[in-house]
């Protein structure tokens, strides 16, 4: 016959400490193309890198507020860069520029007329414009991180 | 469609609008829980208008 000694347990449940995961139950890797996919989504579209992650406030407020940026800055008639800029700030600029991904068309859309720096509002429009693509980066790299598991 | 959107903004407002467009996405990113992010958004909306107002004042000597 059997007999059960008291000092060892019937059931050997796994124990949870914390939120991790059982001891033997692997958790799912963060994918490095799917952190990659992740960032060139947010950058193209910005907000998207963190809706593909159900960060639904986060790509909201990321959307709205580049978003918000883009169409001041243009309607300013900030100045919006192009690949053809006569010295090194231009192409420091354009990078800037570019970060809004798909939004850069937008600004060009809203920004008919060309920029006009010659007053201080054009001014401000081309600096809410390089902040708008810089922020865009931002929140794609934010979104990359938390893709990798590294922050949320 | 030739219909362009023009807006004018004065100094001021162009100084409150980027300070607040900036902390509430710098809000929303760096802190998680909605206490804790409302707290940031104001802290560095206050932030911003004290250097942008100590950076224009420490620049007034030399604006002439």
């Amino acid at each position: 016959m059997n007999q059960h000694n008291d000092e060892t347990p019937l059931l050997e449940l796994p124990v949870v400490i914390d939120g991790a995961p059982p001891q033997g139950v692997r958790q799912a890797e963060p994918s490095e193309a799917k952190a990659w996919s992740v960032a060139i989504a947010g950058w193209l579209v910005p907000g998207l890198g963190h809706a593909m992650q159900r960060m639904w406030g986060r790509a909201l407020v990321v959307f709205f507020t580049v978003g918000l940026l883009v169409v001041v800055g243009a309607s300013m008639r900030g100045n919006l860069f192009t690949s053809n800029g006569s010295d090194a700030f231009d192409t420091l600029g354009y990078v800037a520029d570019l970060g809004v991904g798909s939004f850069y068309f937008l600004a060009r859309a809203v920004e008919r007329t060309g920029a006009d720096v010659s007053h201080a509002g054009g001014d401000y429009g081309t600096r809410f414009l390089a902040t708008a693509g810089v922020l865009n980066l931002l929140a794609a790299l934010h979104a990359y991180e938390a893709a990798r598991g590294r922050k949320a | 469609m030739t219909a362009m959107l023009l807006v004018t903004l004065t100094h001021w407002q162009a100084f409150l609008f980027f300070a607040a467009v900036i902390s509430v996405a710098f809000g929303f990113l760096g802190r998680r829980q909605p206490k804790d992010r409302v707290k940031y958004i104001l802290w560095s909306f206050f932030l911003f208008l004290v250097v942008g107002i100590g950076i224009a004042w420490a620049m007034y000597p030399f604006s002439r």
